[in-house]
C-alpha cells in the first residue's frame, strides 16, 4: 500500500518535471507569462510530491513494512528507530530519492526567492532544474525504484551494514548530498546566462551565497566522512584515497577554485570562460561521483551494488558535458574581449595561480582514480593506484596552495608595487621565518614538514597582521576597541573577514593532516594480562577481557590502562563486535584526544581459550584534533560570509 | 604576442612539472594485480615491483606466531600456489579457506613479503567453480560483479 502510493508520487512528480522543462521553453517562444508561472508551480508541485514520496519511504522504514524490498533489505525489526530513518539513504535506491528531495528543495527555494528578480534568467534556471530533477525522478521511478515490492513478504529484514549503524550516518551522507546538489544552483544560473546570452556578472552575483553554501556543505560532508572513518572504521586513518572518497572530494576542488575566480570576474571582468567551465566541471563531477559510486566499476567500501544505474548516469553525464560545453562554444563570440592581466604580481594573478593549482590537483586525483580503468581497457593490465601516488602528487600542490592562501587575499589588485608588498608582507614573512627557525631548532628537521609548518604560520601571520592594521585604523577613526572593531570590520566586509576565518580553519585542517601524516607512530603486540607495551611517551597495560550481549550483537571488550609520561590517563576499551549475520567481527577502535596528539587503540584479536591474551594495535597520531577544530572554524567563517549581518559600505576591501 | 608567448611558456612549464609529478608518483604507487599462477609462470621474478596478489588461503597452510605477529601461508588460484609471509595484524576476516588479497614484494627467498592483507567479506562472496575465478573476483573493479 505504502509502496504503490509512494511510487505514484514519484511518477506524478516526474510528469511535473516534464512540465517544468517544456512550459518555460514554450513561454520563451510565445511570450506568454503564464507559462513561467506554470513552470514555477510545477517545481513547487514536485517539491510537495517528492516530500510525500520520501515520507512514504521513511514511513515504510519506520513501520518495517517488509513488503517493500528496500525496507526488507535495509532494516530489521531490531533496528533502532533512528537507523530506520537513516535507512532512507542507506542504499542506492533511497539515496537517489534523498538526492532528488534535496535538489527539489533547492529548486523550490530558488523559484520562490527569485519570483520578481532575474526575469530573463529564471525561466531557463527552472528548465535546468527540471531537467536534472526529471533525470533523478526518472531513475527513481523506472530504473532504481525504492518502492519495489517483494513477495512473499519476509518475516524479518536483512538490515543495514553494521558499519553504517553509527551516529555519523545521520549527518555525513545528507551533508555531502546537500553540497553536491547545492552546486546545481550556480550551474543552473550559468547555463541560463549562456542560453540567454547575458554573460555579464549578474549570474555570479546572484549565486554567490549559494555557491558558498554548497561549498560549505561539501567541506563539512567530507570532514564528517573523515571523522567517521577515523572514529569508526578502526584503522586509525581518516582518508584512504579510496575511489569514492575521491569522488566526494573532487567536486570540492573546482568549487573552491570557482569561489575564488568569480571574485576576479566580479572585480576585473576577467576569466569569464574559465568560470563557466569551472562550474560545469564541478557540477559534472557530482554526477560523475554518483556514477562511480553507483556503477560498481571501481571497488570501494562505499560502493553501492551494481545495476543499470551506472550506465544511465554515464549517459546523463555525457549529455551534461556535451550540452553545457556546447552552449559555451555557441556563445564563444560573446565571451571574447576580456581585460588582460596587468602584472604577474597582483591579486588576480594569485587567484589565477590558485585556480591552476586546484585544477591540477583535480586532474591528478582524477587520473589516479580512473587509471585502473584506463589501464585495463587499453593495456588489459590490472593495476591499482595506491595512496602513495595521491600523497606524493597532492602534497606539493597543497603546499603551493597554502602559500597562495597567504598572498592572495592581501596582495593588491592589478599590480602590486614594491611598497605595497613590503607593507603587507614584510612583517608577516619575518614572523613566519622566525617560527620556522624555532621549529627547526626545536625538532622539525625534515624539509617538507618544516616548509609546510612555516607556510601555515605565514598564512596566520598575514591574516593577523592585516586585521591588526585594520583594527588600528578603526581605533583611530572611531575609537573602537578590538572586539567592537572586529565586529565592525566583519559587518563592513563580510566576505573578506569571513574568508579569513575560513582560511584559518583550512590552516588548522592542514596542520592536523601534516602532523598526523608526518609524525604518526604505530606498534602492534600480543599481550597477556598485566603485560605492557611502550610506544612514544605512552605505556599501555592489558587489564583483561569482558564479553557482553548487546541488542544487535555480542561485544568483546578489552581493557587497557594508559600511562602518559608515567602518569595514569585512564582505561581505554577497544572492542570487537560479533553480528549474527556476519561471519567476522567488526572492530570498534577507541582513542583519546589531546591538543597535541591522539592515542588510538585497535583490538585486533584475542585468545578464545582462556581469554587472557589480546592482540593490540596502537597508534599515536599528533595534531589530529586540529582537523576537527578547523572544521568548526570553517563553520564560523562561512556564517560570517553568508549571514545577512552586513552593513553596506561605499567601497570593498 | 610576447604576452601570449609568456603564457604559453608558463603553461608548458606547469604541464611539464605536473607530468613529472604524476609520472614519479605513479612509479612509486602503482600496484599490479597478479594471480599465483601468473607469478609462477614469470619466474624468476623481479623483486622490485610492488604487487597485489589475490587468491584463497590454502587450508592447512596457515602458520601463525601470535607472539611475533608473523603469519606464513599459501595463496592459491586453483592451478598454482604461492607462499606468503606477513608480519603485523591481519584484518578480521582473514582466515584459512577464505579469499584474501596481499600487497607487497617478492623477497629474495621467493616468498611474497606482504605489507598489507586485505580480506573479502565472506557474505558477499560466492566461490566460483574454479579457484581462478575466485582469485579474479578480487581484481579491482571486478569485485562487485563477483557477487
Amino acid at each position: 500500500m505504502t509502496a504503490s502510493i509512494g511510487h505514484s508520487f514519484v511518477l506524478l512528480a516526474f510528469l511535473l518535471a516534464l512540465v517544468g522543462i517544456i512550459a518555460p521553453i514554450v513561454g520563451a517562444r510565445s511570450g506568454d507569462n503564464r507559462c513561467l508561472s506554470l513552470a514555477r508551480w510545477a517545481i513547487f508541485g514536485q517539491f510537495v510530491l517528492v516530500t510525500l514520496a520520501a515520507s512514504a519511504l521513511v514511513y515504510g522504514l519506520i513501520t518495517t513494512d517488509f513488503s517493500i524490498k528496500y525496507v526488507a533489505f535495509n532494516t530489521t525489526r531490531a533496528t533502532p528507530i533512528y537507523y530506520r530513518v537513516t535507512g532512507l539513504w542507506g542504499a542506492l535506491e533511497g539515496s537517489l530519492l534523498l538526492w532528488e528531495w534535496i535538489l527539489i528543495i533547492f529548486a523550490g527555494i530558488t523559484a520562490a526567492l527569485y519570483r520578481e528578480r532575474h526575469k530573463e534568467l529564471m525561466p531557463w534556471v527552472i528548465v535546468i532544474f527540471s531537467i536534472v530533477s526529471a533525470f533523478f525522478l526518472g531513475v527513481v521511478a523506472f530504473a532504481s525504484n525504492p518502492f519495489e515490492t517483494i513477495s512473499p513478504v519476509p518475516p524479518d529484514g536483512r538490515g543495514l551494514n553494521p558499519l553504517l549503524e553509527d551516529a555519523n550516518m545521520m549527518t555525513h551522507p545528507p551533508l555531502l548530498y546537500t553540497g553536491f546538489v547545492g552546486l546545481t544552483v550556480p550551474f543552473a544560473f550559468a547555463m541560463a546566462a549562456l542560453v540567454v546570452g547575458r554573460l555579464d556578472e549578474a549570474w555570479i552575483l546572484s549565486t554567490r551565497r549559494w555557491t558558498i553554501t554548497a561549498w560549505f556543505f561539501l567541506t563539512a560532508g567530507n570532514l564528517v566522512g573523515a571523522w567517521w572513518s577515523y572514529h569508526v572504521l578502526g584503522w586509525g586513518g581518516y582518508w584512504a584515497w579510496d575511489p569514492v572518497e575521491n569522488a566526494a572530494f573532487m567536486p570540492w576542488l573546482p568549487a573552491t577554485a570557482f569561489l575564488h575566480s568569480i571574485q576576479v570576474q566580479e572585480r576585473r571582468r576577467m576569466l569569464k570562460v574559465w568560470n563557466l567551465s569551472l562550474i560545469i566541471i564541478a557540477f559534472s563531477l557530482t554526477i560523475f561521483g554518483t556514477f562511480l559510486t553507483r556503477s560498481g566499476i571501481l571497488s570501494s567500501i562505499h560502493a553501492f551494488s551494481s545495476g543499470p544505474v551506472g550506465a544511465i548516469f554515464l549517459v546523463f553525464l555525457s549529455f551534461v558535458l556535451l550540452g553545457s560545453f556546447g552552449l559555451l562554444a555557441y556563445r564563444a563570440d560573446l565571451l571574447k574581449g576580456q581585460p588582460e592581466l596587468d602584472s604577474m604580481v597582483s591579486r588576480e594573478s594569485a587567484f589565477l595561480l590558485n585556480n591552476i593549482v586546484l585544477v591540477s590537483a583535480l586532474f591528478t586525483i582524477f587520473l589516479g582514480t580512473i587509471f585502473p580503468l584506463i589501464s585495463e581497457a587499453v593495456a588489459g593490465v590490472q593495476v591499482s593506484v595506491g595512496a602513495p601516488y595521491f600523497n606524493s602528487v597532492t602534497v606539493p600542490l597543497f603546499l603551493c596552495l597554502v602559500f597562495l592562501m597567504a598572498v592572495g587575499p592581501i596582495i593588491a589588485w592589478r599590480r602590486a608595487s614594491w611598497d605595497n608588498l613590503k607593507r603587507n608582507f614584510l612583517w608577516p614573512a619575518a614572523m613566519a621565518l622566525a617560527i620556522g627557525i624555532i621549529l627547526f631548532v626545536w625538532k622539525v628537521r625534515d624539509f617538507l614538514p618544516l616548509l609546510g609548518f612555516t607556510l601555515l604560520a605565514f598564512v596566520v601571520c598575514t591574516i593577523v597582521y592585516d586585521t591588526a592594521l585594520a583594527l588600528r585604523a578603526r581605533k583611530r577613526i572611531a575609537g573602537e576597541g578590538i572586539v567592537r572593531g572586529l565586529i565592525t570590520l566583519a559587518r563592513r566586509n563580510q566576505r573578506r573577514y569571513g574568508g579569513f576565518v575560513v582560511h584559518l580553519g583550512i590552516v588548522l585542517i592542514i596542520l592536523g593532516i601534516a602532523g598526523s601524516m608526518t609524525y604518526s607512530i604505530e606498534k602492534e603486540a600480543t599481550l597477556a594480562v598485566k603485560q605492557e607495551l611502550t610506544i612514544g611517551n605512552y605505556r599501555i597495560q592489558f587489564e583483561g577481557l569482558t564479553g557482553s550481549q548487546q541488542s544487535t550483537h555480542f561485544r568483546v571488550e578489552a581493557a587497557f590502562r594508559v600511562f602518559h609520561n608515567g602518569s595514569e590517563e585512564g582505561v581505554l576499551n577497544p572492542a570487537l563486535k560479533f553480528f549474527p549475520a556476519q561471519q567476522s567481527p567488526i572492530g570498534r577502535a577507541v582513542h583519546q584526544s589531546s591538543l597535541s596528539e591522539d592515542i588510538y587503540l585497535i583490538l585486533s584479536g584475542f585468545s578464545e581459550v582462556g581469554r587472557n591474551q589480546a592482540t593490540l594495535k596502537v597508534l599515536v597520531r599528533p595534531l589530529v584534533i586540529w582537523m576537527w577544530i578547523g572544521g568548526f572554524v570553517i563553520v564560523l567563517g562561512t556564517l560570517i560570509c553568508i549571514l545577512p549581518i552586513g552593513k553596506p559600505t561605499p567601497q570593498e576591501d | 604576442m610576447t604576452r601570449s608567448r609568456r603564457f604559453l611558456i608558463g603553461g608548458v612549464i606547469i604541464l611539464a612539472a605536473l607530468s613529472y609529478m604524476i609520472y614519479g608518483g605513479m612509479q612509486e604507487a602503482i600496484v599490479y594485480f597478479v594471480t599465483p599462477s601468473e607469478l609462477k609462470a614469470k619466474e624468476p621474478i623481479s623483486t622490485d615491483k610492488f604487487l597485489r596478489m589475490g587468491g584463497m588461503v590454502v587450508k592447512g597452510s596457515l602458520q601463525k606466531d601470535l607472539k611475533d605477529l608473523t603469519y606464513r601461508f599459501e595463496l592459491t588460484d586453483g592451478s598454482a600456489t604461492f607462499p606468503v609471509f606477513f608480519k603485523g595484524v591481519p584484518p578480521d576476516l582473514f582466515t584459512e579457506g577464505k579469499g584474501a588479497v596481499v600487497e607487497g614484494r617478492i623477497g629474495n627467498d621467493g616468498v611474497f613479503q606482504a605489507t598489507t592483507i586485505m580480506a573479502k567479506h565472506a557474505e558477499e562472496y560466492s566461490p566460483h567453480a574454479d579457484g581462478k575465478g575466485a582469485a579474479k573476483s578480487f581484481i579491482p573493479g571486478k569485485e562487485n560483479s563477483a557477487k
